[in-house]
């Protein structure tokens, strides 16, 4: 790893004015697992990292606010948020999800922010909190603005952020009644290895017909995508194996995977399709289990 | 004279120090963080380096352009294979061939070659200057599979292959030039043609093993410096201390006891520390500098200094339709990588063991080392075998399931007994082949139905058996010594890299005198303090030092009794050696500090006992590969797994893991389990999923994020591991090694399982979802096309 040197912003002001330059070589740096990687690999060689964990304590909350939307703090870690009885209170989908991500030492350090900053395809939290609604706001000198997380992440590994901005915030809008999910993770090596493809799905029912079905693909896809055409499809059906087997075909058949060391694109295709089945199965069966997420 | 050891019997059940299952030595320093490492030590004044290492896999360097690196701020030196040459006129190493420059010279041979140093006190800086340094190339056309290297007439990897002639089983090696082949081994052993027209039927198959990386947690790490007289004091994490002194010093053209060299505890070794890898190059350049000087690799850097070789099997079998194997022929292509290290060791000593563990009339064996430009391959536990018994382990399962005979008594009817010939002329003894199988067949409750399932998840079980030869001939030297208040010290050059070895050594030391195995101290590898020993490699340390130490335990024991004899009037064979004493029939009992401060008329003095051990070996005749002693002792493994197999995704999950393994005797109960189940793990990611993936040679997952390697979940929820002991007659107490042991019938008895559940055979390693749906999917004619 090439020098590098740090500084410690005491205030949110205080970074973002450090933030604020034309020196595409600072970088902001939270939990820095995703960042250390890149930099021990000499992908990316910073001059400067503004490190934001001495912002901790104004922004790792996690609360309920008065409408009942979750807000996760930027700088909260992975393991606090698995650990919050708030979140499991919300849905035990998170909850679960972030049981099954990497190891403890990773989850103690990685935080929501850089989770989400990063833009990486294979992360797990991105289609649940896809498939969830929820919004990320973006602070700047220039002010403040709220994006939906489909048009926050724009691409492989790219977001909407410009250099100069954090994330400060993360909305989950109060869940409907009676949403039901699950967070399906289908990894190709180890067992905590990174999804090779990510599926979250949750489902309403009503009058024995599905009212509202919400399925988000990630990591065997480019970016994550909440798959509306498989939503509406399933919409008023009843939950019948067919109904499932015919919304996974048509999810495989809207996906574009990419080829790498956990797959080739044809065969990503194939656990996309089997993958969006099984958490439709199990997002129906969790209605009487209370969410979960199952670990292929 | 066998027995079996039942998982979950309490320890400690016999008298003695062995066979007692005593809590591991260092088990609280390790457990504190306070055990020593050499990847922690610094010493003041001390240089980093950082190693610029090629990006092109096959190249002519027409010139390197260190200017600007050299400028870099905070950078002490820029160090190239020219500034070696200075130090070391021939800077060529290596265990079997002298092939290996310290830095490249005229060409580099695969992508991560070490090509320059940049040397700073400040690590990062020296990183840093590492991307500044130009290398200009010439590219050459690039070789990678093993088997047509093998066949190319005019591309070389090496223009001659000079061997090292170091180690006595390697004398033998001759220099070539114009091929790619660096050694081959050949048997043959009976009329295999004959053989072959006596078959009913005759089958061949072809099976590959993926290119591996050992990845211990530690890395490699040496830190060469200075003493006072400018003699060479080297820490190094390293398996073979011994055999790094013997060739740094060759190197120098100094003596050896100019060099010093030590270790510490080893995180993890697997073969990936062995003989000589970073020592040569930070002994020239603390040289050079005349400071200190640490190179320690990181994660990624290891993917591109030693690797486990891929292999490509050939394997012809000729059948009776009862079931017996009458004719075997095997070709193995083994990818070396760009410098040989140790693989033609791997060629020759694992090529002889092509056969199996099976009696058989006529058997012919061809075993190629090939040079290729990827990372060198060298040693990874096993040495090769469990390559060539995925290869014949599963054919022994495609035979069998053909003849419509069980797998089991398949082979039950071929295997190899004591008392029979190997195939090498070797006639067998104390060898657990029956017993292992036996006891696998047990544990696996082969007899009993078994539920195959419905739907998309598919069952099935799988066994293999495997067999491995110590390497031979080699030497282990020990010294133990009693100090003068009659505590001990053990010297043994036996790495401890997390085996167990200080434990086992120390109570082989301690039951020889009477003592508890926790109080003995054993000193680790210092070749000013510690003795001679080949390596810690291959499962040898028991065997070879764990005999050593014996006989220098015994030696101090005879050198004790016989100064209390003196002391005491009494005839030696009259005293009892017992609880760190001399025990006299008339009721008086001596402390050995007692006896030491008798002879000396206060606290003072030693006895020290020297042992020495060297098995005897006779090196394969040159013409049919035959020897009637090719090893002093053979190993045994026994694999059995059940699997669930996911119709729907192709993955494979070992639902239940059965290991077996003859040791001999049980020096120390849990470690041998623990040895077999570690072993057994470490197969599993080679099996399922651990692969290294090359581009134009570049690794392009060489990282801990990439690589995966088995974690916690990974395990199966049934883990059982059998101890067979067949005490061997030469063995200490019995023993034999087992480091190795359940690495070997793994792969194969997945593969098997695989096929037991699904109906498909999968020819190559690891077993990946994609690979077994697949090979589903071909079955059923649906392949999916790219997305
Ligand atoms: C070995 C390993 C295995 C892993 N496996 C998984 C897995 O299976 N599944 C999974 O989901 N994740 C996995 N993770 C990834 C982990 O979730 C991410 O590394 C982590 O979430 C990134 O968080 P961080 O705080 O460490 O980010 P950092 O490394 O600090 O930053 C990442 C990026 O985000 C930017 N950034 C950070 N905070 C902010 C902010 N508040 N505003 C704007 N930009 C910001 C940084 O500038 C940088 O570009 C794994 C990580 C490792 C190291």
């Amino acid at each position: 790893m090439n020098p590098f040197q740090l500084l410690q912003p005491e205030t949110l002001e205080e970074a973002l004015s450090l933030l604020n330059t034309d020196d595409p070589s600072v970088r902001p740096v939270a939990g820095g697992t995703a960042l250390m990687l890149m930099m021990k690999s000499k992908v990316f060689t910073p001059h400067t990292l503004v490190s934001l964990q001495r912002l901790k304590p104004s922004l790792s909350g996690i609360r309920l606010d008065d409408a009942g939307d979750l807000h996760l703090g930027p700088l909260a870690s992975l393991r606090d948020v698995e650990r919050s009885p708030v979140v499991a209170e919300f849905t035990p989908v998170i909850t679960q999800a972030m049981q099954t991500l990497s190891n403890v030492r990773v989850r103690n350090v990685a935080t929501v922010g850089g989770h989400l900053a990063h833009g990486d395809p294979h992360m797990d939290l991105p289609p649940i909190l896809m498939a969830l609604d929820a919004r990320v706001r973006i602070s700047g000198q220039a002010g403040e603005r709220e994006v939906a997380l489909p048009e926050f992440l724009t691409g492989y590994y790219t977001t909407v952020l410009n250099p100069s901005e954090l994330i400060t915030d993360v909305v989950v809008p109060a869940l409907p009644n009676g949403l039901s999910g699950t967070y399906l993770k289908y990894t190709a090596l180890s067992a905590d290895d990174w999804p090779m493809c990510g599926v979250a799905a949750f489902v309403r029912m009503q009058g024995g017909v599905v009212a509202e079905a919400r399925v988000a693909v990630s990591a065997a896809t480019e970016r994550p995508v909440r798959l509306t055409g498989v939503e509406s499809f399933l919409r008023g059906r009843r939950p019948a194996a067919e109904a499932f087997e015919e919304a996974a075909e048509l999810a495989a058949a809207g996906v574009h995977p990419l080829a790498d060391i956990r797959g080739s694109s044809g065969y990503k295709r194939e656990i996309v399709k089997v993958c969006v089945r099984r958490a439709l199965e199990q997002a129906l069966a969790a209605r009487t289990r209370n969410g979960g997420v199952a670990h292929e | 004279m066998s027995k079996v050891l039942e998982s979950g019997v309490p320890a400690g059940t016999e008298q003695g120090q062995v066979g007692r299952a005593v809590k591991r030595l260092e088990s609280q320093a390790k457990v504190t963080g306070r055990a020593e490492y050499i990847h922690n030590l610094e010493v003041p004044g001390m240089l980093h380096a950082k190693v610029v290492r090629s990006t092109i896999a096959h190249a002519r360097i027409r010139g390197i352009d260190t200017q600007e690196a050299k400028e870099l701020p905070g950078v002490y030196d820029v160090i190239t294979g020219e500034d070696i040459l200075k130090v070391i006129p021939d800077p060529y190493y290596g265990p079997a061939f002298h092939d290996q420059p310290i830095l490249a010279l005229d060409k580099v041979r695969h992508v991560g070659e070490p090509v320059a140093v940049v040397l700073a006190t400040d690590v990062h800086v020296a990183d840093r200057a590492t991307d500044l340094v130009e290398i200009d190339y010439e590219e050459l056309e690039p070789l990678f599979h093993e088997v047509e290297s093998a066949k190319s007439e005019t591309t070389f990897v090496h223009d001659v292959i000079r061997p090292a002639g170091t180690f006595a089983d390697l004398k033998t090696l001759q220099p070539r030039a114009k091929t790619n082949v660096s050694m081959e081994y050949h048997l043959r052993n009976g009329d295999l043609d004959a053989a072959f027209a006596k078959a009913d039927r005759v089958f061949e198959h072809t099976f590959r093993s993926q290119q591996v990386s050992h990845l211990p947690l530690e890395p490699i790490v040496t830190l060469a410096q200075l003493t006072d007289t400018g003699n060479l004091l080297i820490h190094t994490a390293s398996q073979s201390p011994s055999f790094v002194r013997i060739e740094v010093a060759r190197l120098l053209g100094w003596p050896e006891n100019k060099v010093r060299v030590r270790t510490a505890y080893l995180g993890g070794g697997f073969g990936a520390k062995l003989y000589i890898k970073l020592e040569a190059l930070v002994a020239a350049l603390a040289l050079i500098t005349q400071r200190p000087v640490r190179l320690s690799l990181t994660m990624e850097e290891q993917f591109y200094t030693i690797t486990r070789h891929a292999a490509t099997v050939t394997i012809r079998t000729g059948v009776t339709n009862d079931g017996r194997i009458v004719a075997r022929d095997c070709k193995t292509w083994w990818n070396g990588g760009a410098y040989a290290d140790i693989g033609p060791r791997v060629t020759q000593k694992s090529g002889f063991t092509a056969a199996g563990p099976y009696d058989i009339e006529a058997v012919s064996l061809d075993s190629y080392a090939v040079y290729t430009n990827l990372p060198p391959a060298g040693a990874l536990r096993g040495f090769g075998i469990p390559q060539l018994v995925w290869a014949y382990e599963s054919q022994a399962d495609i035979i069998a399931r053909e003849l419509g005979i069980d797998p089991l008594e398949f082979r039950r009817k071929n295997i190899l007994r004591n008392g029979r010939p190997h195939a090498t002329g070797t006639v067998m003894e104390d060898v657990g082949t029956v017993e292992v199988l036996e006891e696998l067949a047990r544990k696996m409750r082969w007899d009993e139905p078994f539920d195959h399932g419905s739907g998309p998840i598919r069952r099935g079980r799988g066994l293999a058996i495997g067999i491995k030869a110590a390497v031979s001939p080699t030497t282990s030297v020990a010294f133990v010594n009693l100090y003068s208040d009659g505590s001990c010290g053990v010297y043994c050059g036996t790495v401890d890299m997390g085996q167990g070895s200080d434990t086992a050594m120390a109570q082989i030391a301690a039951d020889v005198l009477g003592l508890e195995a926790e109080s003995v101290r054993v000193i680790h590898p210092d070749t000013e303090v510690t003795p001679y020993d080949m390596a810690t490699l291959g499962s040898r340390s028991t065997f070879h030092m764990g005999n050593a130490v014996r006989l220098a335990a015994e030696d101090a024991k005879r050198q004790m009794v016989a100064l209390c004899a003196e002391q005491t009037g009494f005839a030696p064979e009259a005293l009892a050696v017992q609880d760190g004493g001399v025990a006299a029939p008339d009721g008086s009992f001596f402390t050995y500090g007692d006896i030491l401060a008798r002879r000396f008329g206060m606290q003072a003095g030693n006895v020290l006992g020297v042992g020495s051990y060297f098995p005897y070996y006779k090196k394969p005749d040159a013409t049919t590969g035959m020897s009637d002693h090719i090893t002093p002792y053979w190993m045994v493994g026994g694999s059995g797994v059940e699997v669930e197999v996911d119709t729907e995704t192709g993955k494979v999950r070992i639902v239940r893991l059965v290991t077996v393994g003859d040791c001999g005797k049980a020096i120390n109960p849990g470690i041998v389990k623990r040895q077999l189940s570690g072993a057994s793990f470490m197969q599993m990611g080679f099996t399922l999923f651990e692969e290294m993936v090359f581009d134009e040679g570049q690794v392009v997952n060489a990282s801990m994020a990439d690589y995966k390697i088995p974690g916690f979940w990974d395990l199966p929820e049934q883990n059982e591991v059998s101890i067979v002991e067949v005490p061997h007659r030469n063995g200490p107490f019995g023993a034999k090694g087992i480091g190795e042991t359940g690495s070997l019938g793994l792969s194969p008895a997945v593969a098997n399982a695989v096929y037991d559940a699904v109906g498909v055979r999968i020819y190559e390693t690891p077993l990946t979802p994609e690979r077994v749906l697949r090979a589903l999917r071909e079955q059923q004619g649906r392949v999916w096309g790219d997305a």
